[in-house]
């Protein structure tokens, strides 16, 4: 399902350039579950911003289905994103004067869906992330897990056939971080998502079926573990 | 969308709301100083109006003027012009003196003006009671009062009335009419209200300099003054030896009227323009510490799927939210200015109707305007900076 070949991604900061991912080559079959691991600056957020069509490598090609995404303009980038992927950060971003539901319903309203349907499928999503009584709550009364379970349930509300999740764990203790985990297979399991998972944890990493690790800018291992 | 847009952006500005209220300031006093400044110069052009209908905007007053001070009319030469001055259809000349008047015991002071019979019918001034002067009573001491000093020189048993009796100088004279009150003309030297009518004659035995300087006329209808001015100066002119004629048309007073109210207003206009831009500055100064503010919030609507248009929308809508409000106040300013202006000019209250709509409309449009470039930029950002600012 995701294509890319020859990624390479090179910053330029004032006179000196800095080159952080050389030449990746990957392919990623939808439905898969893949942990991203290594060190820190080793270029794993600068990798899923281009495969999240956040960012644009300076070579390579990207292929979602088959079709070349890197020639799209940023408004078509911008629905590619909203159709396709979701995100989830570290530091859950969820807005914080918008209470559970229109959080998660936010993605569809920028889609154009009405907001009664928006409401309907954001509390169902929400029930399906465990908060199904959490739905009128704004982000300050709820814990940290609770929080990224919101914002898990607005990264899956639009249907998307790709998840993203940047050290989702990161900022969770590891009772927490554990069920965030179980939430994450659950899905990838039962919407036949394509989740990617930067993670520093390697019992996060040792539950997901296929692991990739970025050693300076090169992909080292792509181990893929039987079923 | 554009509910739950709407909904966000005012939450937002409810969130910063000292600063929205900075903000709003700017608005509001530009407003509501354009629209006072569109109410006071309603009110002026009515007050003129006003005060022109009763006397009419066909009269001219004339006067002699002399190196000495007052100059004199010859009383002949004005009683020839209706047939001579084919635009003026009446004159009456009048003398101005004053002094003491006693009645029963109360003493004031006022202004006198020896004038013809036709002087009531000239200036257009009613009578209440009893009559006006006329040309048989010339040499009998006969007087007309004005209505305010009627009132001052009564005594509760003995209100001045036709028939009352006053003494001025050394004469006593017998009120024969007192007058209804008129509106101040500001053409008229003297205030009407206040004035004890004398004819001719009898003015010359009470007033120190008698000099019949002055005379009020009206024109044909649809006369132009300065034709009438012109035709006057030929007639009289050659008559009076070494004064000078002095022609005043209503209508000139209008103009000149006018052109100080316009140019108030226009000061007003600038006054509140400026402040009307800065409120636009002031707004445009909030909304991009709001964008540089909110980065991280802004990539992360775009990261979830938001269009740079929809971002664009959200700031944009904010600054109309501001702007809008800061109208609707600066409209309730605005009438709150025009009240206190005809509270301190003593004018009748009356309201421009292109006011409100014109003063709440500029401000929208300059809320827009200011608020359209923190939104372009706030489209503009690049979502993964935006994402990595704290
Ligand atoms: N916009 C940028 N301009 C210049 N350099 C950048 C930019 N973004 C990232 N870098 C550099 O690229 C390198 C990789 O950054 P990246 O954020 O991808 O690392 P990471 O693997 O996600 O690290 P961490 O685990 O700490 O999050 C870093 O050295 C960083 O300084
Ligand atoms: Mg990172």
């Amino acid at each position: 399902m995701l294509e890319l070949r020859g990624i390479t991604k090179t910053f330029r900061i004032g006179p000196t350039e800095r080159t952080v991912l050389h030449d990746l080559d990957l392919d990623i079959a939808s439905g898969e579950l893949c942990s991203l691991m290594g060190g820190s600056g080793s270029g794993k957020t600068t990798f899923m911003n281009i495969v999240g069509l956040l960012d644009k490598p300076t070579q390579g090609s990207y292929r979602i289905n088959g079709e070349d995404v890197l020639g799209a303009k940023a408004d078509a980038l911008s629905r590619l994103r909203g159709r396709l992927i979701g995100f989830v950060f570290q530091q859950f971003f969820l807005m914080p004067r918008l209470n559970a539901w229109r959080n998660v319903a936010l993605p569809l309203m920028y889609r154009g869906v009405a907001e009664a349907e928006a409401k309907r499928k954001a509390c169902a999503m929400l029930e399906r992330v465990g908060l199904g009584a959490h739905t009128e709550h704004k982000p300050s009364m709820l814990s940290g897990g609770q929080k990224q379970r919101v914002a898990i349930a607005r990264a899956l509300v639009g249907d998307p056939a790709i998840l993203l999740a940047d050290e989702p764990t990161g900022a969770l203790d590891p009772t927490v971080s554990r069920e965030i985990m179980d939430l994450f297979i659950e899905m990838n399991r039962d919407l036949n998502v394509l989740v990617l998972i930067i993670t520093h944890d390697p019992g996060v990493a040792a539950r997901c079926r296929r692991r990739l690790e970025l050693v300076k800018g090169r992909l080292a291992t792509q181990e893929k573990l039987a079923a | 969308m554009i509910r739950q847009t709407l909904m966000e952006a005012a939450g937002n500005l409810l969130a910063a709301w000292q600063r929205s209220l900075l903000a709003l300031l700017g608005i509001v006093v530009g407003a509501g100083a354009v629209i006072s400044m569109l109410h006071a110069g309603a009110m002026a052009r009515n007050e003129t109006i006003r005060q022109f209908r009763q006397m009419g905007t066909d009269t001219l007053i004339l006067r002699a003027d002399s190196t000495q001070g007052m100059g004199n009319f010859r009383l002949g030469d004005i009683e020839s012009v209706p047939g001579n001055v084919p635009l003026v259809r009446e004159i009456a000349p009048f003398m101005i003196g004053g002094g003491p008047i006693q009645h029963e015991g109360q003493v004031r002071n006022a202004g006198y003006l020896g004038v013809t019979g036709n002087f009531s019918d000239v200036a257009r001034i009613p009578v209440a009671q009893g009559r006006f002067l006329n040309a048989f009573d010339r040499f009998e001491l006969f007087a007309v009062l004005g209505s305010d000093l009627a009132e001052q020189l009564s005594t509760p048993f003995e209100p001045i009335r036709p028939g009352s009796r006053i003494r001025v100088g050394r004469y006593v004279f017998e009120v024969v009419g007192v007058l209804a009150p008129v509106l101040q003309n500001p053409m008229m030297p003297v205030d009407i209200n206040g004035t004890l009518f004398l004819s001719i004659p009898n003015a010359r035995r009470v007033m120190a300099v008698a000099a019949l300087s002055m005379a009020v006329a009206r024109m044909v209808p649809e006369g132009d003054p300065n034709l009438a001015t012109q035709q006057l100066q030929q007639h009289l002119g050659p008559g009076m030896r070494d004064s000078t004629l002095n022609v005043m048309s209503a209508r000139q007073l209008i103009e000149g009227m006018n052109q100080q109210v316009r140019l108030v207003a226009m000061l007003l206009g600038a006054v509140g323009s400026i402040a009307l831009v800065l409120g636009g500055v002031g707004v445009m100064n909030i909304m991009l510490m709001s964008v540089a503010e909110r980065k991280r919030e802004i990539g992360i609507r775009l990261a979830i799927g938001a269009r740079r248009a929809d971002v664009r929308r959200l700031f944009l809508l904010e600054a109309l939210i501001l702007s809008g409000l800061g109208a609707v106040l600066g409209v309730l300013l605005g009438f709150l200015g025009a009240f206190g202006f005809a509270w301190m000019s003593g004018w009748q209250v009356s309201f421009s109707p292109i006011a409100g709509p014109l003063g709440a409309g500029v401000s929208l449009a300059v809320g827009v305007f200011f608020g359209f470039y923190p939104a372009v930029m706030a489209a503009r950002l690049d979502p993964i900076e935006a994402l990595r600012s704290e």
